[in-house]
C-alpha cells in the first residue's frame, strides 16, 4: 500500500495526528482484511488480528516484546491477538529508527501509551454509538468492549468500520498504574521465541533473493593505507567468481577501509577467494609501526601535557604532577580496545536498480545508512529503501554503517542483488572498537581520608572521530567524558576537575554497549575503593559516607541525579550479599555502583570471590540491585541484566583487541576471548520496585560489573590491578 | 562439480558442491536450511553445530563430502513445531535474547542429553563451553538443560 492509499483508508490522519514521534508511513503491507488504523503504530483488522508496528530494531533486547506490551496495556488488547511487525522504513524519518543507548522503552513509553489509549477510546466511542449508551457504560477488556448495563460484549474486530469514522481524541486518558494488567507482569515470553528455537527466525544473513550474489572484501590491514595492486589470477581456480574490483574508502561517517571486493555465485567461493587473493598495499612506515604497547605509551605520555578540554570543574583543583603533598593519592588505569563480536557478523544485501538502492539486513541506524550511503553516490536518502530485519546482536556495532555502505558500493558494480558478509576475522579486524584509554585519577584527602578534591585526566581516541566525522575535532572529546567523570556529582566531593585529551586513533572507533561508562565508571569505582582502603573503611561504608550529604542535583547533561536512589541500590546489594558477615580467609567482597544518566538507571553489583595461587578467580556469589523505574517486561528485563553481567565478565577478564605492525591481531573467538558457560555463575537479581518512568536495561546493567569484580579481587588478594583485561596480569576464571 | 547424496533430517538431499565446501554452506546456501548459523568459520564459536549420527559437530569444520552416508540433523529437524523437549524447555525458561547462537546451543544440548540424560552443572559447562553466546544467556541455558532433561523423561 502506498502512502496515498493509506491516507484514503484513514482520511482523518492527515489533519488529526498530533504526536510528533509517530509517523505516517508508506510501504505498509497490503491489507487482506478490512482494517482500522487509528495511528501509524496500530492496525486492527476484521480477522481479529491487531498489528503493532515497532519502530525500534530488534537485536535481542526485546523491543518486539516490551513495546507491544505497552500498547496492549493501554489498548486493553488480548496479547494473543497482537502481531508484531517491524515498522517499514521511511527515509524521511530515518532518525526515529535508530536503536541504541538503552533508550527504546524510555523514549517510546509515552507515545506508545498514547497510541494505545487513542485506539481504545475510539473503540469505546464506537461501541457506545452502536448500543446507543454513554461511553461511561463501556469498558474495554481483552480486545472487546463490554456494556456494563447488560454485560453484552462486542469484539474490537466488529467495531472497525464504525471506529474508523470517528474523530481522534486529542488527549486520551491514560490508565492508572494500579490498573496495569500487562506492564510489569511476569511470564511474558519473547514474541519471536518459537521461531528462534525452531531455526525459523530469519536474520539478515539468512535472507536470499533470486539470483543473489555473494561478496567478500579483502580490506587494507593498516589504517590510512591504499590498494597498490591485486592479482585476480590468484583466485582463478575458485569456482563461481563473478567479479573482482577495488572498493573505495567512503569517507568520514562511514569509516570503511579501502580494499578489493570479490563477488561470487556462492558464499563459500567468496570466502575462499578472500583467503587467497593476492593484494599489495601501500601505507606509511609510521602507520605500520603502530602497536598496542606504543599506543598505550603515547597515551601515558599525553598525561604530562596540558589537556585538550576541561569537561567539568568546580573549585580550583589542579593536581601538580610532581607534588610531594602526601595528602594527594593518585593512580593510573589503562583499558584496552574491545570488539563487539555480534554472533551474527555484520552483513547487508544491496540491490541497485533504476537509480535507487534497496537494502536488506539488520541495522541499528538505518537512517544513517540511507543518508551516508546515498550521499556517496550523489543520491538522496529517499533513494534508499531499507528492509529491516532482526539482528543477531547489536551492542552498538550496527550503529556504524560501514558494512551497508560497502554493500551499496558493491551492488553498484553488479546487476544482481548482492549480499556482503564480514567473515569473523573481518568482523574482529575491521570493527569500530570501544576506545582504549588511559586515566589518571587523583584525590586530595582530608584528615578523615575523605576526598575533598578530585581530578580525573582521561586520554583517549574519541568515538566521535569515527562516527561523527570531522576527525580530530576536540569537541568530540566531551562525549567521552560522561559515565561518571563529573567527579562531584555522584559522590560528594567539594572540588573537582575532569579533563579529556585526544591521541590519534590507530583504528576506527564506535559505540560499544554502555560506551563511556565502561571506562569512566570503571576507573572511578575502582579508585574510590582504593581511597576506602586508605581510609581503613570498607567499600560500602565509604561510598555511603560519600553520598549521605548529597542532595538530588541536575548534572551537566541536564539529567537529574538522585543520591537516595544510589544509596538504595548499594544498600540492597550489600544486604543481599551479607556484606557485614565475616568471611573465611581468602574470600573478598567487592561492590560498585553506577548512575546511568541518559537511561535513568541506578545499579549496584556486589561480588564474593576467592583467588587461588594460580590467580584463578572463583565468583562465589554475584548480586545486582537495580532501580530503573517502571519495568515493562520483568523477565525480558532480567534477561538484559543477566546479559549485561556476562558482557562485563568478558570485558574485565578476557577480551582485548591488540594491534601489531598497524594491524589488529585477533581473528576469531580463539584469540578474541569472550565469556563462555563455565565462566558464568548465577546472578541474583534484586529490583527496587518503582513507579518512576522507565529507564533502560541493556547498557545500564554492564558498567558496575567490571569494577565490582576488580574490587572483590583486590579485597581477596590485597593487590589492586589497574590494567584490563585481568588476564594480562595472569588472572583467569 | 561433484554431487553428494546427503541425509538431512531424515530426507535424502543431493548437493552439487566443491569437495572442500563445509557442510555449513551446503546446508544454508544449497538446501536453504538457514537455522544453522555461521559464526566464525573456524570452529571457535559453535553457532553452526549440527548432529551427525547423533554427535554434536561444528558444521563449518566438516565437509559436505564427509557427511555422505551419515545422518545429519539440523535445528529444523528437531521437531516440526518447536515441541521437542529441549525447545519446550528453552521456551519455558525464555532463554534467547537475539537468538542467533541458540540453534548451536540446542543441538549441542541434544547430543549431551543423548549420552548424559541427567547432566550435572559441571557436565553441562564442559559440554557447552564451545558454544559462544554474546548476549549472555548461559545461566538460562544451564537451567533449561536441566528442565529439558526432566521433560525428556515424561
Amino acid at each position: 500500500m502506498r502512502r496515498r492509499d493509506f491516507i484514503k483508508l484513514n482520511s482523518f490522519i492527515s489533519g488529526g495526528w498530533v504526536m510528533a514521534q509517530l509517523i505516517p508511513i508508506k510501504g505498509l503491507s497490503a491489507a487482506t482484511a478490512d482494517c482500522f488504523q487509528p495511528n501509524p503504530l496500530i492496525k486492527l483488522c476484521s480477522d481479529g488480528k491487531i498489528i503493532v508496528y515497532v519502530i525500534k530494531q530488534e537485536m535481542g533486547q526485546g523491543v518486539q516484546t516490551s513495546l507491544p506490551m505497552i500498547i496492549a496495556e493501554e489498548l486493553e488488547a488480548d496479547l494473543k491477538d497482537i502481531v508484531v511487525e517491524a515498522m517499514p522504513f521511511d527515509a524521511d524519518k530515518g532518525g526515529q529508527y535508530q536503536t541504541g543507548g538503552s533508550t527504546s522503552v524510555m523514549r517510546q513509553w509515552m507515545p506508545l501509551r498514547k497510541a494505545g489509549a487513542t485506539a481504545r477510546e475510539m473503540l469505546i466511542a464506537a461501541a457506545a454509538k452502536e448500543w446507543n449508551i454513554g461511553v461511561e457504560n463501556c469498558v474495554a477488556s481483552k480486545s472487546k468492549i463490554i456494556n456494563t448495563t447488560n454485560n453484552r460484549e462486542i469484539a474490537y474486530k466488529d467495531l472497525i468500520n464504525k471506529a474508523a469514522g470517528l474523530p481522534i481524541p486529542k488527549d486520551p486518558q491514560l490508565k492508572n498504574y494500579k490498573d496495569f494488567k500487562v506492564i510489569g507482569k511476569p511470564g511474558q515470553k519473547k514474541t519471536n521465541i518459537k521461531d528462534i528455537v525452531s531455526g525459523k527466525m530469519k536474520y539478515g544473513i539468512d535472507f536470499k533473493l533470486p539470483g543473489m550474489l555473494y561478496a567478500a572484501v579483502v580490506r587494507c590491514p593498516v589504517i590510512g593505507g591504499k590498494v597498490k595492486s591485486f592479482d585476480a589470477a590468484s583466485v582463478s581456480s575458485v569456482d563461481g567468481i563473478v567479479k573482482i574490483f577495488e572498493l573505495k574508502e567512503m569517507g568520514e561517517g562511514v569509516q570503511n577501509r579501502p580494499g578489493v571486493a570479490i563477488v561470487a555465485t556462492n558464499r563459500w567461493g567468496a570466502f575462499k577467494a578472500q583467503q587467497r587473493l593476492k593484494v599489495e598495499w601501500s601505507y606509511s612506515d609510521e602507520a605500520a609501526k603502530v602497536n598496542s604497547a606504543n599506543y598505550a605509551a603515547t597515551q601515558k605520555e599525553r598525561l604530562l601535557k596540558s589537556p585538550d578540554i576541561i569537561y567539568n570543574e568546580k573549585g580550583d583543583v589542579v593536581k601538580d604532577q610532581n607534588t610531594k603533598d602526601a595528602s594527594w593519592i593518585s593512580a593510573t588505569y589503562q583499558l584496552p580496545f574491545y570488539a563487539h563480536a555480534t554472533m551474527e557478523p555484520v552483513n547487508c544485501i544491496a540491490q541497485f536498480k533504476e537509480g535507487k538502492f534497496e537494502l536488506w539486513g539488520g541495522f541499528q541506524n538505518p537512517g544513517k545508512a540511507a543518508s551516508a550511503g546515498s550521499a556517496f553516490f550523489g543520491l538522496k536518502s529517499k533513494d534508499v529503501f531499507i528492509n529491516l530485519m532482526p539482528m543477531g546482536g547489536g551492542f552498538g556495532r550496527r550503529l556504524s554503517v560501514d558494512y551497508c555502505c560497502e554493500a551499496m558500493q558493491v551492488a553498484k558494480n553488479v546487476d544482481q542483488p548482492v549480499q556482503l558478509l564480514f567473515s569473523r576475522a573481518d568482523d574482529l579486524k575491521f570493527d569500530v572498537y570501544r576506545p582504549a584509554s588511559t586515566h589518571q585519577l587523583a584525590a586530595k584527602l582530608d584528615v578523615n581520608k575523605m576526598p575533598v578534591q578530585w581530578q580525573h585526566d582521561h586520554i583517549t581516541s574519541p568515538v566521535g572521530d569515527s562516527i561523527l566525522g570531522n576527525k580530530g575535532n576536540v569537541g568530540w572529546l566531551s562525549i567521552e567524558a560522561g559515565g561518571g567523570a563529573y567527579g562531584d556529582v555522584y559522590y560528594d566531593i567539594k572540588g573537582f576537575r575532569s579533563t579529556v585529551s585526544r591521541v590519534e586513533p590507530p583504528v576506527a572507533l564506535g559505540w560499544w554497549r554502555a560506551v563511556n561508562f565502561t571506562y569512566n565508571n570503571v576507573v572511578i569505582e575502582s579508585f574510590v575503593d582504593e581511597l576506602a582502603k586508605k581510609a581503613g573503611k570498607d567499600g560500602l561504608t565509604y561510598r555511603l559516607d560519600l553520598l549521605k550529604n548529597l542532595q538530588p542535583v541536575k548534572i551537566k547533561d541536564g539529567s537529574l541525579y538522585d543520591p537516595r536512589r544510589m544509596e538504595a541500590v548499594l544498600k540492597l546489594a550489600a544486604e543481599k550479599i551479607d556484606w557485614t558477615k565475616k568471611r573465611a580467609a581468602g574470600r573478598g567482597l567487592g561492590i560498585a555502583c553506577c548512575f546511568y544518566n541518559h537511561a535513568k538507571a541506578y545499579t549496584a553489583h556486589a561480588f564474593e570471590v576467592s583467588v587461588d595461587k594460580s590467580k584463578k578467580v572463583t565468583i562465589h556469589r554475584a548480586i545486582v540491585a537495580t532501580d530503573v523505574g517502571t519495568i515493562i517486561d520483568p523477565d525480558g528485563f532480567a534477561n538484559q541484566v543477566e546479559g549485561g553481567f556476562v558482557w562485563g565478565l568478558s570485558a574485565v577478564m578476557k577480551s582485548e583487541i591488540t594491534i601489531d605492525k598497524g594491524a589488529v591481531q585477533q581473528s576469531s573467538f580463539f584469540d578474541f576471548e569472550v565469556s563462555r558457560m563455565p565462566d558464568v555463575p548465577k546472578l541474583e537479581i534484586h529490583i527496587i520496585q518503582s513507579n518512576e518512568d522507565p529507564g533502560g536495561a541493556g547498557e545500564t546493567s554492564v558498567p558496575s560489573v567490571i569494577p565490582g569484580i576488580m574490587n572483590a579481587i583486590a579485597a581477596a588478594t590485597g593487590i589492586r590491578v589497574r590494567e584490563l583485561p585481568l588476564k594480562k596480569s595472569g588472572y583467569s576464571f | 562439480m561433484p554431487s553428494y547424496q546427503l541425509n538431512v533430517n531424515g530426507k535424502a538431499a543431493s548437493v552439487d558442491v566443491p569437495a572442500d565446501m563445509p557442510l555449513l554452506w551446503a546446508l544454508r546456501d544449497v538446501l536453504d536450511l538457514t537455522g544453522t548459523k555461521y559464526g566464525c568459520g573456524v570452529g571457535s564459536c559453535g553457532s553452526c553445530t549440527v548432529l551427525i549420527d547423533g554427535r554434536a559437530i561444528k558444521s563449518c569444520q566438516y565437509t559436505a563430502a564427509a557427511a555422505v552416508g551419515k545422518k545429519i540433523t539440523t535445528i529444523e529437524g528437531l521437531s516440526e513445531d518447536a515441541t521437542h523437549p529441549i525447545q519446550q524447555a528453552w521456551i519455558e525458561l525464555n532463554v534467547p535474547q537475539c537468538g542467533y547462537c541458540q540453534a548451536g546451543q540446542i543441538m549441542t544440548t541434544a547430543a549431551l542429553l543423548k549420552t548424559t540424560p541427567n547432566p550435572t552443572d559441571a557436565q553441562i559447562d564442559a559440554a557447552m563451553e564451545g558454544v559462544v553466546c554474546r548476549c549472555g544467556t548461559y545461566a538460562r541455558i544451564r537451567k533449561a538443560i536441566h528442565k529439558a532433561a526432566e521433560l525428556s523423561k515424561k
